[in-house]
């Protein structure tokens, strides 16, 4: 393989995985809850797109929307429920009690679309562009630039907008927003729809790029963990960065010798591990939000 | 709550905070332990074989939740991946019966394993607080469970071990080496109520800097209850490694194990005594009735489960009957018993709300 094409590959998959860890970083960062659900909702907007595809025949693209509407609604109703009410519990509560939602969702799905290894396949799937040697897989560039679309989108809803203000403020400091007359029920209801609605985009966009089953949650979590930690918590920019660095450790590691395809997880771990050891706050990250 | 004194604590809108057990609370605690115990002990010669097997699962459930009371309620370090030396005490085990060497051999290999694992992985990863330990512990689950998988280490594809059945009778003998081992951690459970170790696991559960600046060597008392909990669910490992007699690493290294620890001391009421082993008989064996029933969606009601405890008992079950029993702070206002034990139970889950 040339250095191009690994370049390549490797810019399209770091993009991909910003998009991945966008909504986790915002659900982490405005509320301090590390969201395990997550990667059960990527799940459900994989399974959504591919829904939308085979019964209903929309076309993967503009199921993407449509995906984002209905994870967006769930969000809102697992935030609204259940997630306010352990709010100001302590962190080991949120933590369990994601898990428990997670581990919920995922039995659900796999009721609903049983544990078979599903995958979308559309007509111009196999389409690239090639520039000498290097090949430019059509659906990884439109996926990556979806995801610097989503990125841009919740840069500017949270700095432009009044809503995203808010959405901001009450991240800072709860009690001031509630005295500046925000509804703090309603704030995290909405960042939570949005962090879900991030997760479905990005479950749409996997479900077109590699075949999914309903047991990967729980690797998408730990990776969108990890890219928000090499991020920071700073601003939804921080989150691509985070995700170019990690695709670059998953694109190098396996080519350590005597090392191999198939450790994912294991990858994940040690990055972690490496980075908190020796910068306790992620690599460009500062505590912003805390 | 004591009866005879006179202390009487002004009303607070907030739950009490966990306290260590005051004067003789240990020993009735204790007591009603072995009492538990000494019940559940009956089931060989009460039960049937399906009771045998069911109460067998419970009892180690038991002892996976009150080894994960000891890092978890005790210091409060949410550790999510002590699933894994359940794990490493399974494969341990099951690799040294597979060379032909004797049980007992492979147990305390086990132990030592993952004692010495738990070592040096909660050197480096004790040094992170709060989210990130948890995620950390959470992801060195999942790596082993993949590099177990990977490597094929049982040697059977996919790190699956087969082993030579154990004879039907001894079924029994397995039954009661988990209640022993259950006992065992119900006496270090005692101990660390009881002792300076213990302690200064609670003075770091409720402000790890006071601890330190008390002059608390916290990283190291860290570290020993990490280890303290990693080796009775080595021990559990290794003892359901031969009692299932095969085991693939999705099994013994499933997450999900780990956040059932986790939710049955939660259950039951996490830094207590009896907490986890009440915790466990409840849970498990309500699981166990639904599935009886035909009811196969285990995640399902595990998830359901952990939702319900986390917003209407993030205290336990034990702390709920405390809270029931607490005499009426003076000005406080008596209605009826059962509508003062509402108002006090919605006081009591108010406090984490928005």
């Amino acid at each position: 393989m040339s250095f191009g094409q690994v370049l390549v590959n490797w810019l399209l998959l770091g993009s991909l995985y910003g998009a991945v860890a966008l909504g986790f970083s915002l659900v982490w960062g405005i509320m301090n809850i590390v969201n395990l659900a997550y990667g059960a909702l990527i799940i459900v907007g994989a399974y959504t797109a591919f829904w939308l595809y085979t019964d209903l025949h929309i076309d993967p693209y503009l199921g993407i929307p449509l995906t984002m509407a209905v994870l967006f609604i769930i969000g809102w109703i697992i935030q609204y429920v259940v997630i306010n009410r352990v709010i100001r519990a302590p962190m080991l509560v949120t933590f369990l009690l994601t898990f428990g939602l997670d581990l919920l969702i995922i039995d659900l799905v796999q009721q609903f679309f049983t544990s078979d290894l599903r995958s979308i396949n559309t007509a111009y799937a196999g389409n690239g562009i090639d520039i000498g040697s290097t090949h430019i897989p059509l659906p990884s560039l439109i996926a990556a630039a979806i995801a610097i679309l989503l990125t841009a989108a919740l840069n500017f809803f949270l700095t432009r907008t009044r809503i995203g203000n808010a959405i901001l403020a009450t991240g800072m400091d709860r009690d001031a927003a509630r005295l500046m007359g925000i509804s703090i029920r309603h704030t995290y209801a909405l960042t939570f729809a949005i962090g879900a609605a991030l997760a479905g985009a990005a479950g749409a966009l996997l479900s077109q790029l590699y075949p999914f089953d309903p047991s990967e949650g729980g690797t998408f979590t730990l990776r969108a963990f990890v890219i928000v930690v090499l991020g920071g918590l700073g601003t939804p920019w921080g989150v691509i960065a985070g995700g170019l660095v990690f695709g670059l450790a998953e694109t190098v590691f396996p080519l350590i010798p005597g090392v191999g395809p198939g450790y994912d997880d294991a990858i994940a771990f040690a990055v972690l591990v490496l980075v908190l050891i020796f910068r306790p706050n992620g690599l460009l990250g500062k505590p912003f939000y805390s | 709550m004591a009866t005879g004194t006179k202390t009487q604590t002004s009303p607070t809108t907030q739950a009490p905070p966990p306290k260590p057990k005051e004067g003789r609370g240990w020993l009735w605690s204790l007591l009603l332990g072995l009492l538990i115990l000494g019940l559940v002990a009956t089931v060989p010669f009460v039960g049937n074989a399906a009771d045998l097997h069911n109460w067998t699962l419970i009892i180690m459930f038991a002892v996976l939740a009150q080894s994960w009371n000891f890092i978890g309620g005790f210091a409060g370090y949410s550790a999510f991946g002590n699933v894994v030396f359940f794990g490493i005490g399974a494969y341990t085990t099951g690799l040294i019966l597979l060379a032909n060497l004797p049980f007992w051999l492979g147990l305390i290999a086990g132990a030592l394993v993952a004692g010495l694992f738990a070592l040096l992985l909660g050197l480096p990863v004790l040094r992170l607080r709060g989210h990130y330990f948890a995620i950390a512990t959470l992801g060195i689950a999942e790596a082993m469970r993949e590099f177990v998988t990977v490597r094929d280490v049982g040697g059977g594809g996919g790190g699956l071990i087969s082993l030579p059945l154990p004879s039907l009778d001894s079924y029994v003998l397995f039954f009661y080496a988990f209640l022993g081992l259950s006992l065992l951690c119900l006496l270090i459970t005692v101990f660390l109520t009881r002792s300076r170790f213990g302690y200064a696991l609670v003075a770091i559960r409720e402000s790890e800097q006071a601890a330190e600046a008390l002059g608390i060597p916290t990283y190291w008392h860290k570290v020993g209850v990490f280890v303290l909990s990693a080796v009775p669910a080595a021990l559990a490992g290794g003892l359901y490694a031969y009692w299932a007699t095969g085991f693939d690493p999705d099994t013994v290294f499933n997450v999900g194990i780990s956040v059932e620890m986790v939710l049955l001391t939660f259950l039951g009421g996490a830094g207590t005594i009896l907490g986890p082993l009440i915790g466990a008989i409840v849970f498990e064996y309500t699981s166990f009735q639904f599935q009886a029933s035909g009811f196969t969606l285990h995640n399902t009601l595990l998830g359901l489960s952990i939702v319900i405890v986390t917003i209407f008992l993030p205290q336990g079950i034990l702390r709920l009957i405390q809270e029931f029993a607490r005499q009426p702070a003076p000005g406080e206002r008596r209605a009826n018993p059962f509508v003062e034990g509402v108002r006090r139970v919605r006081r009591f889950i108010a406090a984490n709300g928005v």
